[in-house]
């Protein structure tokens, strides 16, 4: 089997080659076995992909993704060499030892890390973009739920947001800002060369984004790199300009079989719960605003009141776990890396559940000196228990925060209690079923060929495969169920998309001149289909199909776009000094307009490194590079489907069949345009062990897409044009200093902060948005500012809020008199690791923060009614103004204090904060420990997330934002499941 | 061997790379068509038309929001809910950004437009015969005359009463945004003057009643008999169009008063949307309660219901019921499960009211024909005459045909607009009772026209807002 004969492809399909993997290397016959470790002398990271050989033989091995290898040698008197690139190879005799644990120095000379950029890889001395690339022990010792959980306070310049806490729920993820009003200010996203298709893909409940990304089984990942200026991203063309995320998983090596297995669980609980009144409480409130407004009191004896502690019953202490079990290994011509996993959450809220079941193969195939083959192809299953939040009225938490707390949650016939529109929480979380379930195949094969020493050609094909399946069930005990002896709904979706790419890379150097050039070309089509069905008046609640339901209703609906692209980069350096870059890419999308079929987006980038120079000579400075980039990208994410076309729809009258006008044409449409300028500096220290890294970027996006507003007159309220301009600037700095450096205790720390100013420059006209329009979006101010009646205090007095007179005609105004009262963009935010490593213990510390953002609390706007409702209070409630001399924000209990126009900025808080994300506290078996169990490596470790948040807001959380699948809106807490305090212990084993 | 698998393997993957790149930038549309290719023969005209009674009968407009809109800024019905926007309107206090003020005027447009469409696309077409052309086009043109009739009582008022801008017209379809894209607001009776020319090409275009759930010359006439009580107050012409309503066509008041709303397409119903389970009116649910499928956010007046029970023997004040969840009583008049109920425009009541205001107005006025019209509803809904009950003059008259209307019509959301063109808006509205507060009062007058919503002001800067919301 070691020399799988080549004439045997020939005949065997691809599919064939695909389970290759069955075939376990035989491991050559050898009399000494040698493991161990390969470090990073500098910081103490494993060195994955490091070579190992003995010399003058050709017998060797590369280290794994945990830098680990494993070898055998004839005699003693062997030597290993073992060398990375970018570092000093080292030679060691093996002498009497059978674990040699090295820790190589950097080459200063050389400094050729390689990392990965867009369809390739490069060295990072020569690198003149700004690219952040997590992996290695921050990826390894992290457990986490999602992929892109990974990056939450570790990439620079990189936001991370969660929609809310509910598990599997979205992420937002925004690099540099947001540079896109309407359109989705998502990066594109490439798992091992594969774009993958993120969006929203399940029903909405409220706002509530289910996360595209969470197939990934982030225990598969090796690094994440994020490609950040033009120089970096612009060979993406269109899809490029929110930034390009790049996920590269664990493949197989050149070494004997090596097992792995770990494993996790914990619990969890809500780091807050809803701060309402009791029923006591809530009956004297109500009375009083009725004696304020004089008017009878409700309630004569409200003392004696029911009190139903909602929020107790939908939160619950929810429990994670983790299993993971994946082999790797290979021999020179092939190489194999199988993994499976398993995830299942369950959330701090009734009924919320998340399970995951991943599968991965990813083979390598030296099918002769010149030809290879690959593939990566992984299969995910999950499913979720889900239930309607956030800005929904059938929700379960927007039922705890709006059931009185007076009333039981049942009657005494064993019905649950009604109130008004809204669905009884507890109902909700019990008495509907709510699932999705979601298969994810992926797959990608690709092949190489060395055409010559210095050109290689590469063709991949990829195919993505989303099946969705949504079901819900309202049994008739719900509200929503009752009046209509159940309803039932269900949905199939289905996303495919296919991309085939091939490219051509040339390198050379020629004496001082070193190039490397990239063409390629690429096509990409998507096709989505969605049917759904929908059933009402059930026999009964046995019957859950909608076979069953005696009305029914059924649709379908698709979509579909393509996408053609050529492209090509040259690098060009002289003598590792001057360093240039050149990208060019040129799209065509479907989705553009007929009069602008084609985009180019060109950019350039140029570096210096002055530590290369030879009349450079600051020993202490081990490297200094300038560098600076300007390019144009593009975003086509906004534009829909067919957005260009002028277009009618089905209607229907009666029985019969009609069309609508649907949306006026606009044969200009294209991409939205960002311009960005980048100028950053590297500086490595003390040989490296202090790296420090600044940019400074200025993005100017022009061509926004935009709904701008149409007269209605015309018949229709907006035309999707390219017509605004935003701007975004900021600065980014990482820090990463080995402060303890002894073979025995290892501190090091990475702090990274970063700052973006965010500015409407042009918009076609103002408009608010979102449920009882919060935001404001005009020129002159960022995005996501909150619009509202800017209230000074409340008058000790008479009780009386009193607002800003904006306009200064003397009187306030409820139309006239509203204001920007700040916006949800942090000044700054970042996040500090502290990374122990103390003898056979690991520790490690992760803060992450956000600075100067303001969060809505929009609970509070409906929750401190001041009577105006007959719906629940939020404590804050109590704050009101009672008595003359009382000073507070909260308004006497009047029906004109708290009159349904005002938008008091009160509820618009301070969302700075401070979070203790993540802490391990590792402990790993010694070597000779584990050698005698057999065992190769094994970890024990303790994890507490979320475990303490320091923060003015007053609301659950101020990480939420209620309203993720509207890009137009962030931070916002409106009965959001807040994120879960969590403690888990795990095990890492590998054989 | 290994030649001939590199060779083919590289001739494989270029070609198909090449072979696949023709076709991935043409995407049609699959759940939508092209506006150019979208009215060409004689079922695509139909088919347009459909869609046109659908622009109609949307949430926005007859399926729900118009309906409680001139309801619950009446003395009629109130808002008990947490929908701001139709508690703004009840208590007098909507301002620019009213969402459903704005959805009411984009929908009137949103059908216009349609209607544009076809009027303008359907007669050059050859393949579709002259006789199917008039009837396409009648109806088009008796629609777009109620959406500008609509909107512009709603936003420009009576003249003589309050208001002097209507809205602006707009008469060719819009594809494409251009500079002719931008009209101002013509006087309010330059836009009442073309419903009535519209609904005179209607009537010259179609014939008889056809079925109600279609337009027709004898709608359009109804609507002409409504229209010039807003318009020039031209008695006589109200008159006029009444009479021929009533004599012309085969219409009857049905002796059940309340199978109007239970039955469809009944005698009495002169025009009327269809709705069916998948196409669903809102209007049920606004005022139903939750335990029936309802959301109980509109609910009558108190003084209403206290008026309507007053009225023992009154056939129409039984056409509600209790939401003991909220307190308060809601009309029954659309309560099918699912919204299916037929909504009715135009039908015969009216045109006897409308023709004994006419009788009761005009210059020489004849009060016995007005009180026998009026008598003639009364006696349907189960009531004696008014005769010798203190009705004697033209003013106690007006009051009774006023009084009769609010009850005939409740919950079909003609009563806000009668009060304003009557000039009883200011005076009746006044300290109307609530469930949620005190009693609310219009108190200004430029308040009989609802706010232009911001953003068309933003969008156009040719429109002028109306005086009370600037």
């Amino acid at each position: 089997m070691l020399n799988y004969p080549i004439t045997a492809f020939k005949t065997k399909t691809i599919v064939a080659f695909c389970f290759i993997f069955i075939c376990i290397p035989v491991i050559s016959q050898a009399q000494i076995s040698i493991s161990g470790v390969v470090t990073s002398g500098t910081n103490g990271a494993t060195l994955p992909g490091a070579n190992v050989t003995v010399k003058g033989t050709t017998n060797g091995t590369s280290t794994d993704a945990n830098g680990y290898y494993k070898l055998k040698v004839e005699n003693e008197q062997a030597v290993l060499v073992f060398s990375f690139l970018g570092f000093v190879t080292q030679e060691i005799m093996v002498g009497n030892r059978r674990t040699i644990n090295v820790a190589l120095n950097p080459d200063v000379a050389v400094l050729n890390d390689v990392v990965v950029v867009g369809y390739g890889i490069q060295e990072e001395g020569v690198l003149t973009s700004a690219i952040t690339s997590v992996q290695g022990a921050e990826i390894q010792n992290t457990p986490v739920v999602s992929a892109s959980g990974l990056l939450q306070g570790r990439a620079a310049g990189v936001q991370v947001s969660s929609s809310s806490g509910a598990p599997g729920s979205g992420l937002r993820i925004k690099i540099r800002g947001t540079s896109s009003i309407s359109g989705s200010s998502d990066p594109l996203y490439i798992v091992d060369g594969v774009p993958i298709q993120t969006g929203n893909f399940g029903l909405d409940t409220g706002g509530a984004t289910t996360s595209a990304m969470s197939f990934i089984n982030p225990d598969d990942i090796v690094s994440i790199t994020v490609l950040k200026d033009a120089s970096a991203t612009s060979i993406y063309g269109a899809r490029a300009a929110n930034g390009v995320v790049l996920i590269k998983t664990k493949r197989g090596a050149d070494k004997p079989l090596q097992i792995q297995f770990g494993t996790y669980f914990g619990t969890q609980q809500a780091i807050n719960t809803p701060d309402l009144v009791n029923g006591s409480q809530f009956e004297m409130l109500q009375n009083e605003a009725a004696r304020n407004n004089g008017e009878p009191v409700p309630y004569p004896n409200p003392e004696q009141a029911i009190n139903t502690d909602w929020a107790n019953l939908i939160f619950r202490t929810g429990s994670i776990r983790n299993y993971d079990l994946s082999i790797s290994g290979g021999n020179e011509e092939v190489q194999y890396a199988i993994s499976g996993g398993h995830f299942n959450q369950k959330g701090i809220t009734k009924p919320a559940l998340f399970r995951r079941s991943a599968a991965r193969v990813n083979l390598d195939l030296d099918a002769t000196e010149k030809l290879s083959f690959g593939t990566s192809i992984s299969y995910t299953h999950s499913h979720r228990n889900r239930a309607r939040n956030n800005d929904n009225i059938s929700g379960v938490l927007p039922g705890v925060y709006f059931y009185p707390p007076n009333l039981p949650v049942y009657q005494p016939d064993g019905t649950y209690t009604t109130f008004s529109i809204f669905e009884n929480p507890v109902a909700g979380a019990t008495e509907v079923d709510f699932d999705m379930n979601v298969n994810r195949f992926i797959g990608n094969v690709f092949t190489e060929y060395e055409f010559t020493p210095d050109l290689f050609g590469k063709a991949s094909w990829s195919y993505d495969h989303m099946l969705v399946r949504e079901k819900r069930y309202n049994n008739t005990s719900t509200v929503n169920g009752a009046s209509v002896n159940g309803s039932a709904l269900s949905t199939t979706a289905i996303n495919r998309s296919w991309t085939a790419e091939v490219t051509l890379n040339y390198i050379k150097s020629i004496g001082d001149h070193n190039f490397n050039a990239l063409i390629g070309g690429s096509m990409q089509a998507r096709n989505f289909e969605r049917t759904t069905a929908e059933g009402q008046q059930f026999p009964s609640d046995d019957f859950r199909y909608i076979e069953a339901a005696a009305v029914q209703t059924a649709s379908s609906t698709g979509t579909s776009s393509g996408l053609a692209s050529l492209f090509g980069r040259l690098q060009y350096n002289y003598d590792r000094r001057y360093l240039a870059t050149l990208t060019v890419r040129r799209d065509a999308s479907s989705r553009f307009g007929e009069n602008n079929q084609w985009g180019t987006f060109p950019s350039i980038g140029l570096g210096w490194a002055i530590s290369e120079e030879s009349f450079f000579n600051a020993d202490w400075i081990s490297e200094l590079k300038l560098r600076a980039s300007y390019g144009i990208t593009g975003n086509q994410g906004g534009i829909g489907d067919y957005q260009s076309l002028g277009l009618w729809i089905g209607s229907s009258y009666g029985n019969s069949p009609g069309t609508i006008t649907d949306q006026l044409a606009n044969p200009d449409l294209r991409w939205e345009t960002t311009r960005q300028f980048d100028i950053g500096l590297d500086i490595g220290l003390f040989n490296e062990r202090v790296t420090i890294t600044y940019d400074y970027y200025s993005k100017y996006t022009t061509d926004l897409l935009l709904a701008v507003p149409v007269p209605s007159s015309t018949g229709f309220q907006t035309l999707v044009q390219n017509f605004g301009e935003l701007s975004n600037k900021g600065m980014e700095l990482a820090i990463s200093a080995g402060i303890i450096q002894r073979q025995d205790l290892a501190w090091t720390a990475t702090f990274n902060i970063a700052g973006n100013r965010n500015m409407i420059e042009k918009l076609a006209a103002p408009f608010n948005v979102y449920n009882r329009d919060p935001f404001r979006y005009k020129e002159g101010i960022p995005m996501f500012s909150f619009y509202f009646h800017k209230q000074l205090g409340v008058d000790p007095e008479t009780g009386a809020p009193v607002f800003a007179d904006i306009n200064g005609d003397g009187v306030f105004d409820i139309n006239t008199d509203r204001t920007i009262v700040g916006n949800a963009n942090p000044d700054f935010f970042g996040g500090l690791t502290n990374t122990v490593n103390f003898n056979q213990f690991d520790l490690s510390v992760f803060l992450q923060y956000n600075y100067g953002s303001e969060q809505l609390n929009w609970n509070r706007f409906f929750q401190e009614h001041g009577g105006t409702r007959n719906t629940g209070y939020l404590s804050s409630q109590l704050d009101r103004w009672q008595e003359p001399g009382d000073v507070t924000m909260v308004p006497k209990m009047t029906r004109e204090n708290y009159r349904a126009g005002l938008r008091p900025s009160r509820f618009v808080e301070d969302g700075s904060y401070i979070r203790l994300k993540n802490v391990t506290l590792g402990y790993s078996l010694p070597q000779e420990l584990s050698g005698k169990l057999g065992i190769n490596n094994a970890r024990i470790y303790f994890t507490g997330q979320n475990l303490f948040t320091i923060t003015n807001y007053s609301g659950l959380d101020p990480e939420v934002t209620a309203t993720a699948t509207n890009p137009l809106t962030k931070g916002i807490e409106f009965y959001t499941i807040p994120h879960a305090k969590t403690y888990m212990i795990g095990f890492d084993i590998t054989f | 061997m290994k030649m001939n698998l590199k060779n083919s393997l590289l001739v494989i993957s270029v070609a198909s790379f090449f072979a696949i790149s023709c076709n991935v930038l043409s995407q049609e549309p699959k759940s939508a068509v092209s506006s150019d290719h979208v009215i060409y023969n004689e079922r695509t005209s139909q088919i347009a038309l459909n869609g046109l009674y659908s622009q109609l009968q949307n949430g926005n407009y007859y399926g729900g929001n118009l309906l409680v809109l001139g309801d619950v800024s009446s003395d009629i019905s109130q808002s008990v809910g947490t929908w701001d926007f139709y508690r703004a309107m009840d208590t007098y206090t909507t301002n620019v950004g009213n969402l459903e003020v704005e959805d009411f005027w984009e929908q009137a447009y949103a059908t216009i437009n349609q209607a544009n469409n076809i009027i303008a696309k359907v007669p050059p077409l050859d393949n579709v015969s002259q006789e199917t052309k008039d009837q396409i086009l009648g109806e088009a043109y008796f629609i777009r005359a109620l959406a500008y009739f609509d909107l512009n009582r709603a936003f420009g008022g009576v003249e003589g009463v309050y208001g002097s801008m209507g809205v602006p017209l707009v008469l060719q379809p819009t594809n494409t945004i251009t500079e002719n894209s931008f009209p101002s607001r013509p006087s309010i009776n330059k836009t009442y003057a073309q419903v009535e020319s519209d609904l005179k090409q209607a009537i010259e275009l179609l014939s008889g009643s056809s079925t109600p759930t279609r337009a027709s010359e004898a709608a359009a006439k109804a609507l002409l008999s409504r229209l010039f009580l807003y318009y020039q107050q031209d008695y006589g012409l109200v008159e006029k169009y009444a009479t021929e309503v009533i004599t012309a066509y085969d219409y009857q008041l049905l002796e059940d008063y309340a199978s109007i709303f239970i039955s469809e397409e009944t005698a009495g119903s002169i025009f009327e949307l269809s709705f069916t389970a998948s196409d669903q009116s809102d209007i049920r649910f606004w005022y139903f309660p939750p335990s029936l499928g309802g959301r109980a956010d509109i609910a009558l007046h108190q003084s209403f219901v206290n008026l309507l029970q007053s009225r023992v023997n009154d056939e129409r004040a039984k056409l509600i019921a209790f939401d003991d969840g909220v307190g308060v009583y809601y009309p029954t008049k659309y309560q099918k499960v699912s919204g299916k109920d037929n909504v009715i425009i135009l039908r015969l009541a009216e045109m006897y009211l409308n023709r004994a205001e006419a009788r009761t107005r005009k210059e020489s006025p004849d009060l016995n024909g007005a009180l026998s019209d009026l008598n003639i509803i009364r006696n349907r809904a189960g009531l004696a005459d008014t005769t010798g009950a203190g009705v004697d003059t033209a003013r106690e008259i007006l009051d009774a045909i006023a009084l009769e209307r609010s009850i005939e019509f409740f919950e079909e959301g003609h009563r806000w607009f009668n009060l304003v063109r009557t000039e009883r808006a200011m005076t009746v509205l006044n300290g109307i009772d609530r469930k949620n507060s005190g009693p609310v009062s219009l108190n200004e007058a430029g308040r009989q026209v609802w706010p232009i919503p911001q953003r068309e002001i933003d969008a156009n800067k040719n429109i002028e807002q109306n005086e009370a919301y600037n």
